[in-house]
């Protein structure tokens, strides 16, 4: 899928302090509309708390983060037009335990977007399907398999029809053979054109799926470039040691 | 088969306990000369009570059913407003707004950390603080307090009140039905369609209405009647019978339900021996309560003379003429020229005898001891209320929160939708447990002579010297208030839990 010219995200210094720990120390980077971006680095690098400012589930300090031309600021309105725009996925999942998989998907569109519950239930299945998981539609997400769940959330995600989503580790609390199901869910949406931003350990993803690598450490981005630029020539040997650590 | 004799033999051993221990407690109490009965339920009780729906009883049973009646009015209203303030102070305690948070904490650790009792005499202490009245003060108030207690004007139901009643139910039936028809357009259209509001309404309306036309309703009063000289023409024995018939097909339909339970798409799984034993003890169980209802029914009492039966009377007689009471009470309130639904009245003071000032009997006093006990154990139970319910929003996991803010639910949304859904869960049998501690704590009433069951019981048991039958009728009473909170409350866990598998 062709990446456009179009900037969608534009940070400019962007920094964060949990007390007197800087999580990030000045993140400068442009993502454009239709592209894949992967984050890599180790843990605690603060590769998380970056795409949690994209939609302010954390607040950044110093800098500049503009979505889809809104600047992420303290205006509330701002905020919920950037929230409806940008889709997420955790690590946890976190779904509504006390609601169905179709119940999970169709809140969002109803209270939100004022669908019509028969139009939010119609487009919700279909959703399920894209993630293949239409026969789950009216259990509960306790009655589900990891890999299912995150499949939901991939789903309820994209209920808010998104421009941009992101994934926060989103296959890391899963058993091995559940990994495949969401990340083929994830391709699927990579191809059809959805700008994503993803923080993940699986290699493999990011070498098929990815226009572009980030490497984090320390608060910052160390390196960035195609995979493949990566992968055979990384120029960093923060970004050699960690690659041979991993591959 | 070995388990088999084990368990029956436990059941034996612990029945012949009980057995025993009764026999030794009963020939100790003979040989000390202490008549161990219940004659006491029967005879008039020798004294009058302050408050409660009856101050003169003339019966022992009549003076207890008085105490149950106000340990009752206290309890709930305990609980309404215990739920109310300690909801408010909890979230109070997890706002941001620091003044707001600190009045939160005060509060919780000001009231919890001080014994009950002392926290009664000291709303009792407040309230006596406050100004006689004399003969001077004779008059109407719209409000008036004093050392008697704090007098409200008071709303009764009046003559037309069932009749009225009669268009407000149809009024609820006819909301249910709005309700459902809104909800479903709103469904269809996606359009705010107001379902709430049409449905309350349409409640409005019909009492509206009812206010005027509820004479109409005079015709029904022939009903009851009739349905009156039904229950009072059946044989008196049907009764017992019926009720025995009905603790059965209760038994049959819980064992029913047990196999129903499990019954899987393969046929039934094995039965385990404790599962055979539970459905052969609730089948017993069943049996003997039956046999139980209908011997005691058949026994003869004495009843006081003036009513409409005397002398030597079978119990399955009374069950028969509560019947006929009931009916005869609806019969008497619908008749064609019914005033208005309710009167209104003010409070008053007048003289009672030669100078001797009193609130009218009119009027609605909350007396000193109803205010200490209720403002107590209210005050007192909100408090720990106030630490559940911060307890069990705190414990809905964060991730639910921010998962709700990334689609782009507002924090009000949020809260209604997701958290205080699952919070509640968390929240109920925690709750359960204050208002079982609410309703026993009602019992330090007897602390400041508030007329409740165990200051009765306790008044009682000095006149009789029955304490043994006594006690033991306030234990049945309070295990049976608390039995009836614990069933409604594991019926709401049970309907609120997750479906996990």
């Amino acid at each position: 899928m062709a990446v456009s010219d179009k900037d969608i995200i534009v940070c400019e210094g962007v920094k964060k302090w949990f007390g007197d720990f800087q999580a990030l120390k000045g993140v400068t980077t442009t993502v454009k509309e239709g592209e894949v971006v992967v984050i890599i680095g180790p843990s605690g690098s603060g590769k998380s708390t970056f795409i949690r400012c994209i939609n302010r589930l954390e607040q950044h300090q110093e800098g500049v983060i503009v979505v889809d031309g809104v600047e992420m600021t303290n205006d509330v309105r701002n905020i919920e037009k950037i929230r409806s725009e940008v889709g997420m996925v955790f690590q946890q999942f976190n779904l509504f335990p006390h609601l169905t998989v179709l119940d999970n998907i169709t809140l969002a569109p109803l209270w939100v977007r004022k669908r019509t519950k028969t139009d939010a239930q119609e487009r919700g299945m279909q959703l399920l399907n894209r993630v293949g998981i239409p026969e789950q539609a009216e259990k509960y997400p306790g009655q589900l398999s990891g890999g299912q769940q995150q499949r939901v959330a991939i789903a309820r995600a994209l209920a808010m029809e998104p421009r941009i989503m992101l994934f926060d580790e989103p296959t890391s609390a899963l058993d091995p053979e559940m990994i495949k199901e969401v990340l083929d869910a994830m391709k699927e949406l990579a191809r059809s054109g959805m700008t994503m931003i993803v923080v993940t350990h699986e290699m493999g993803f990011a070498r098929e799926v990815a226009d572009r690598v980030l490497f984090f450490d320390y608060g910052t981005i160390v390196e960035e470039g195609t995979p493949e630029h990566f992968f055979t020539n990384p120029q960093h040997d923060r970004t050699k040691l960690f690659l041979s650590q991993i591959l | 088969m070995l388990k088999w004799v084990a368990q029956l033999a436990f059941l034996a051993f612990l029945i012949a306990v009980v057995v025993i221990v009764g026999r030794v407690v009963a020939s100790n109490l003979s040989n000390r000369g202490i008549n161990f009965g219940w004659q006491w339920l029967s005879d008039p009780p020798g004294f009058s009570i302050r408050e409660g729906i009856d101050t003169t009883p003339d019966s022992g049973a009549r003076a207890l059913l008085v105490g149950i009646v106000n340990m009752l009015r206290v309890t709930v209203a305990g609980i309404i407003f215990a739920t109310i303030i300690g909801t408010v102070i909890g979230i109070a305690r997890l706002s941001n707004n620091w003044i707001v948070n600190k009045i939160g904490t005060a509060y919780i650790e000001t009231i919890r950390n001080i014994p009950l009792l002392v926290q009664i005499f000291f709303w009792q202490a407040l309230m006596l603080s406050l100004k006689t009245f004399g003969e001077e003060d004779v008059g109407s108030y719209f409000t008036h307090s004093s050392v008697k207690g704090i007098a409200l004007p008071g709303i009764f139901p009046s003559d037309g009140f069932w009749q009225w009643m009669v268009f407000v139910v149809i009024g609820l039936v006819a909301a249910r039905y709005v309700f459902r028809w809104r909800s479903r357009l709103m469904e269809e259209t996606g359009n705010e369609s107001y379902a709430l509001t049409s449905a309350i309404g349409t409640v409005l309306v019909f009492a509206a209405l009812g206010w005027f036309l509820h004479p109409l309703f005079g015709w029904m009063s022939a009903i009851w009647g009739a349905l009156e000289g039904l229950a009072r023409g059946i044989p008196a024995p049907l009764y017992s019978w019926a009720i025995a018939l009905a603790i059965v097909a209760g038994a049959a339909w819980w064992i029913r339900g047990f196999f129903e339970a499990r019954k899987t798409p393969a046929g039934y799984g094995k039965f385990t021996d404790d599962d055979i034993f539970r459905v052969a003890f609730a089948a017993l169980s069943g049996l003997v309560i039956a046999g139980f209802v209908i011997w005691l029914s058949s026994r003869v009492v004495q009843v006081p003379s003036g009513g409409s039966l005397e002398g030597d009377v079978t119990i399955a007689e009374l069950i028969r003429l509560g019947a006929g009471n009931f009916w005869n009470f609806f019969e008497n309130k619908f008749h064609g020229s019914a005033g208005s639904p309710f009167a209104f009245e003010l409070p008053s003071i007048e003289l009672r005898g030669a100078g001797f000032a009193q609130y009218g009997s009119e009027s609605i006093v909350i007396t000193v001891p109803f205010f200490a006990v209720f403002v107590g154990v209210t005050v007192y139970t909100a408090a720990f209320i106030a630490e559940v319910v911060r307890a069990g929003i705190l414990a809905v996991p964060r991730g639910q929160t921010e998962a709700a803010s990334a689609i782009g639910l507002k924090r009000s949304q949020y809260l209604r939708l997701i958290i205080l859904p699952q919070a509640f869960r968390i929240i109920l049998p925690p709750m359960g447990n204050q208002y079982l501690n609410l309703a026993k704590n009602t019992s330090l009433g007897t602390a400041v002579a508030y007329a409740e069951v165990v200051a009765v019981g306790f008044t009682l048991s000095n006149q009789t010297g029955q304490s043994l039958p006594i006690v033991l009728t306030w234990m049945v009473f309070y295990l049976t208030v608390s039995l009836s909170i614990s069933a409604v409350v594991n019926y709401y866990n049970r309907k609120l839990a997750l479906v996990e598998r």
